[in-house]
């Protein structure tokens, strides 16, 4: 995708000194040592377990994370928030786990249950649900940079199948497929042994859906940029390093070579894009056969009519006028195209890769045999392209990069900062770990539960550190503002996905089907989660790019949280918030209940919590308030605008 | 960006006047969590589009970019040949460069060249009124770029790369110096439909969207041109009252959770949003506008784009572009004598634009960019027409601290490929940059592991050019 720019300053005053930065690279020589980097660095260590660390207030702890935390805190005189009410936690934790507010009545269910078992069944109730899914699905999707078109129009690959993918990612979640696996399964999914190869096709799609860019005049730079993508979406995504980093000279921090880089883009150099049928061969045949038939009399009917002269007889226009009707019949006659997953394959010649001097793909250097990164595991692949080689180096339970990326992005999901807060960056440039061994904790316990994710959701949200309360607390943030010890939960803005499903939840209107084809959002009638979505890379869906959804193009390891007017000219005067609004009036009013009793149950729908007096009475006051005498176009009653505020409204986008 | 520590960032906003509730630019506090670098520009405010210091002292505060999509030629433009004439038909050496499609042989301009201003530099006859400014622009022959296909240089001139990867210009400037003006965006795509590759053109990429361009259809009602600026369900004094309930209950929620700056820029924002309803609409109606002024300007779709570039201008946007038109314009394939309708309809604007800025004094202040994504070759193609050509082109700049009445750089003796002090897109970059105080060097973001610049590893400040 690019070249590195150095970070530092001076790094440039100095290159600046000797002349063009390119003209000053050293080529290459494309042995297998690691550059310049340090592979002492924290995260090329094998993964310990760690020493529990002993804690003063032992009661507090209710699980090891709690130590690792709690020790922490100690250290630096920080106390720990109160534990949060169970009326926020089941909000956290429902937002958390499936990105959907709870029903008042779980709420009260939950609220009632007094038993030392309530929590942490609800916990294993959420992780059940099919819309948790949903949830992380979502998130990995960032990762994948998962969209379903190109930047570009002209001539452009669209990705109609792509949510074949979106399912599938989906489905793991769900089915708690073990990480190592949900890894194997996106790079060579293909070249796994065993039934539902199918299923494993689709899984491909992180490569496959990836962006094909337009090679008109220079195929050879396109291809390049193109293995960037892959190479860049492949490190960064599963390994938190920056190989790409590598593609013009030897990565300036960590320890990774341009032969590095090289033998990686050579795996997918070998691979190609494929669509693959997702139906027997002999629906394949009949589609391709009656395709080639309609072809044949196309063909047919554009040389009679090259031959045929104004003296044609009225026989022969006659001939024609039948074969145009035929060509007629036989189109009709193709049956609709069949079910593709976008996926890859092995290209049948494997060709060697040689190292682009300078990232020039028209100036070529040594063979860069196709292995793992050297400061890993640099063994060479043997076999096809080596994805499956690949796939196996990275999910082996001794890479010590794998799991503790993917443990830091499933935290950070939880507690809005990571222990390293640079998710797909664990490099030199990237954020040292707050808790590295808590880290290393987490990461040994995701490989000794087999690798299983909703594990590894449940030792979280069980610990004390997950229910603490958001409160401020001065003293604390006097020394630890930015909450990097963890004396607080993190108040989080819900994400734009979150936040319109609950709109849509709240209203009453949520389709809560699963899969299936991608929508446009903007269209009046779509009220299915917001990850159905269509994707696209040329135009993103307004209300998601408004609110913060990452660009398609390049991988995302996490989203900017912007808050600008624009967001909330939308939040006041959009169609669907006026159509939420009015709906989630009408869900209010249905009754003959007191506008108290009313105010009370919209108070419970949208916070999950009663309401104060104080909240009664300025709801009482706004909506006994005498209609105004200007009439707009499309008026809306009291009881709407009062619902448009509580939707609207900061603790509605907010968890505490 | 808050890499700025949150009690920092409270007693900031403690400075700036007492808290938050004097402090309207707060609505615009952004959480970017990857964030500004050292070396940036310094950010003042905590609002990611509050002005900010530039490296150095700038030439020009603002860039209006009228951009000539489809790609102008130059040799019917601003680049007079002479020798076409001489070779017409043929295919002398030098003439074979590839380009997008198959050429044939040299084909003379339809249009005269006259000597115009002080400066006596040739401009083509298609631009009588731009001509007689000739004195303030100067105009760069020697600009060359890497493709010659439309998407990928139109990338190139607007990101500085081929593929859809990058932040555009208007979202660096942005990025690097904010906005002047809180209740508009801070970068504005004009264009009357859209140009090729559409939001690609102004995107933010890994920037915060806060530096995304906004896009302005100007043939669109003055109402709906920024999405759900207008309320149709209140009156205005109705929601004045339904805000203030909102605001409220955000107040009460705060009360109980204390010191937490995004909330409370979210009070604010909806203040903001609720300004802009009123103020917004009106800079892009030019209702307003003196008689004489419309006159001035025309009425194309395109005059009307240059006409809020003025009014863009003078309410402190930092960067606007004008996209000649939907699609492709300028890309006269077939007949290049179509180049006399593009110049007849953009000719009487632009110089509209140039005198009026001069009038209002913001001349002086703002650089004016003409330019397309590449220019055409001297060679014919389907015998009348040009193909694409990223060999050579001319482009031009007038105003904010650039030297007027002088040519730079040249083509060879056809006009194909640039041939005397050469212009990349990366150094013309580097050029917008510098005039605008920034250096092209400095001005990074760091983003998964690197950190990034408009003019990627590439770049020269032409300075020959700098008045």
């Amino acid at each position: 995708m690019t070249r590195l720019l150095l970070s530092a300053t001076v790094l440039f005053a100095l290159v600046s000194l000797l002349g063009p930065l390119r003209a000053a690279d050293p080529i290459a020589t494309g042995a297998a040592e690691a550059p310049g980097g340090d592979r002492s660095f924290w995260s090329f260590q094998p993964i310990r377990a760690p020493l529990l660390p002993g804690v003063e207030n032992v009661s507090w702890v209710s699980s090891p994370i709690d130590l690792f935390v709690l020790s922490g805190l100690e250290e630096k005189g920080l106390t720990p928030a109160r534990p949060v009410g169970k009326g926020h936690l089941i909000r956290r934790a429902s937002f958390d786990l499936l990105g959907l507010p709870p029903h008042p009545a779980e709420v009260s269910a939950f609220l009632r249950d007094e038993s030392p078992a309530a929590y942490a069944n609800l916990v294993d109730r959420l992780l059940s649900s099919p819309h948790y899914g949903e949830r992380w699905a979502r998130f990995w999707l960032d990762v994948a940079r998962y969209g379903e078109d190109q930047a570009h129009l002209y001539a452009a690959r669209l990705y109609t199948s792509g949510f074949r993918y979106r399912d599938w990612v989906v489905d793991a979640f769900n089915r708690d497929m073990p990480y190592d696996r949900f890894v194997k399964e996106q790079i060579a999914g293909d070249l796994l042994p065993g039934p539902g190869r199918d299923r494993r096709q689709m899984a491909l799609g992180y490569f496959a859906l990836g962006p094909a860019y337009f090679g008109v005049t220079d195929a050879k730079k396109a291809a390049a940029q193109q293995l960037d993508d892959r190479v860049d979406t492949l490190t960064r995504g599963f390994l938190g390093l920056t190989v790409s980093c590598a593609r013009c000279h030897d990565h300036k921090y960590d320890p990774i070579s341009m032969a590095d880089y090289y033998a990686l883009a050579g795996v997918f150099a070998n691979t190609e894009y494929t669509e693959h049928p997702l139906v027997p061969k002999a629906v394949v045949d009949e589609y391709n056969a009656a395709k080639e038939e309609v072809a044949a009399e196309e063909k047919a009917i554009q040389e009679t009519v090259a031959k045929a002269s104004a003296e044609s007889s009225a026989d022969a226009k006659e001939a024609l006028a039948a074969r145009r009707a035929r060509l007629e019949k036989l189109k009709e006659a193709v049956p609709p195209k069949y079910p593709v997953a976008h996926s890859v394959r092995d290209k049948a010649e494997i060709e060697k890769m040689r190292i682009y001097i300078r990232g020039d793909p028209h100036e070529e250097g040594e063979v860069a045999p196709r292995r793992f990164l050297a400061a890993l595991e640099p063994r060479r692949f043997g076999g096809g392209s080596g994805r499956l080689e690949l796939a196996e180096a990275i999910a082996d339970k001794d890479n010590p990069l794998t799991a503790r990326v993917i443990v830091n992005r499933i935290w950070r999901h939880h507690f809005g900062r990571g222990l390293v807060e640079s998710p797909s960056n664990f490099g030199k440039l990237g954020d040292r770990p707050t808790h590295p061994a808590l880290l290393d904790y987490l990461a040994g316990r995701l490989i000794g539960s087999g690798w299983s994710l909703k594990a590894l959701h449940r030792e979280i949200l069980l610990s004390s550190t997950y229910t603490l309360s958001s409160d401020f607390d001065a003293e604390n943030f006097e020394v630890d503002a930015e909450n990097r010890f963890l004396w607080r939960m993190n108040r989080r803005r819900l994400e734009v996905e979150a936040w319109r499903d609950a709109l849509l939840s709240v209203s009453g209107e949520l389709d809560r089907s699963l899969g299936g084809p991608s929508a446009a959002l903007d269209l009046v009638d779509n009220r299915r989660r917001t990850l159905y979505a269509h994707v696209s890379r040329h135009d993103l869906d307004g209300l998601l790019r408004m609110f913060d959804f990452p660009d398609p193009n390049i991988t995302c390891a996490k989203r900017t949280v912007t808050t600008v007017p624009q967001q909330q000219l939308y939040v006041l005067n959009s169609e669907f918030m006026i159509s939420r609004a009015r709906r989630f009036a009408a869900r209010l009013t249905s009754n003959q209940d007191s506008n108290e009793l009313r105010i009370r149950r919209g108070f419970r729908l949208a916070f999950h919590r009663p309401a104060s007096a104080r909240e009664v009475e300025l709801g009482l006051a706004f909506l006994d308030a005498p209609a105004m005498v200007e009439a707009p176009e499309k008026p809306l009653s009291r009881w709407e605008q009062y619902a448009q505020v509580l939707l609207g409204s900061n603790e509605f986008l907010y968890v505490d | 960006m808050s890499s700025l520590p949150l009690h920092t960032r409270r007693q900031a906003l403690q400075r700036l006047g007492g808290g938050f509730g004097t402090l309207g630019l707060a609505g615009l506090l952004a959480q970017g969590r990857q964030g500004l670098r050292a070396d940036s520009p310094s950010s003042p405010s905590l609002n990611p589009l509050a002005p900010k210091v530039s490296h150095f002292v700038p030439k020009a505060k603002r860039v209006i970019y009228l951009f000539m999509n489809g790609g102008p030629s130059q040799v019917d433009t601003f680049d007079p040949k002479p020798l076409l004439e001489k070779y017409s038909g043929k295919r002398p050496p030098g003439t074979d460069l590839k380009t997008e499609r198959k050429t044939g042989g040299l084909l003379p301009s339809p249009f005269k060249f006259n000597r115009c201003g002080k400066s006596g530099i040739e401009v083509s006859e298609i631009f009588p009124h731009l001509s007689r400014h000739i004195d303030d622009i100067c105009v760069i022959r020697s600009m060359h770029t890497s493709i010659p296909n439309h998407e990928p240089a139109l990338l190139m001139m607007n990101s500085g790369e081929m593929q859809p990867t990058r932040p555009s210009m208007g979202s660096w400037l942005v990025y690097g110096l904010g906005s002047e003006n809180q209740n508009l965006p801070g970068f504005v795509a004009l264009c009357p439909g859209t140009p090729v590759f559409g939001p690609q053109l102004w995107s933010n990429s890994f920037l915060p969207g806060v530096y995304q361009g906004t896009h302005i259809n100007q043939k669109t009602d003055p109402q709906k041109i920024i999405a759900h600026i207008n309320n149709k369900y209140l009156s205005r004094a109705e929601h004045r009252t339904q805000l203030d309930l909102l605001t409220e209950m955000n107040r009460l929620h705060l009360a109980e959770r204390r010191q937490d700056g995004e909330l409370e820029a979210r009070i604010q924002s909806f203040e903001m949003a609720f300004r802009m309803q009123f103020e917004a609409q009106e800079v892009f109606s030019v209702a307003g506008e003196s008689a004489r002024t419309l006159e001035m300007y025309g009425s194309s779709p395109f005059s009307r784009g240059c006409l809020i570039a003025r009014r863009l201008a003078e309410r402190g946007v930092r960067m606007t572009q004008v996209y000649y038109g939907d699609t492709q314009p300028w890309d006269d394939h077939t007949d290049i004598l179509n180049h006399r309708n593009l110049a007849g309809d953009s000719d009487r604007p632009i110089a509209a634009l140039l005198e009026d800025l001069k009038d209002r004094g913001l001349f002086d202040e703002t650089l004016v960019l003409w330019g397309g994504e590449f220019g055409r070759t001297p060679v014919s193609e389907k015998a009348k027409g040009r193909d694409h050509n990223h060999h050579g082109f001319s482009v031009w700049m007038a105003g904010g601290g650039v030297k007027g009445g002088m040519t730079y750089g040249a083509t060879d003796d056809f006009g194909f490929a640039a041939a005397e002090d050469k212009v990349h897109v990366h150094d013309l970059h580097a050029t917008i940059l510098h005039l605008m105080g920034l250096d092209h060097e400095r001005l990074t973001y760091r983003y998964s592991g690197r950190d990034f610049r408009l003019t990627d590893v590439y770049g020269r400040v032409v300075k020959e050019i700098i008045a």
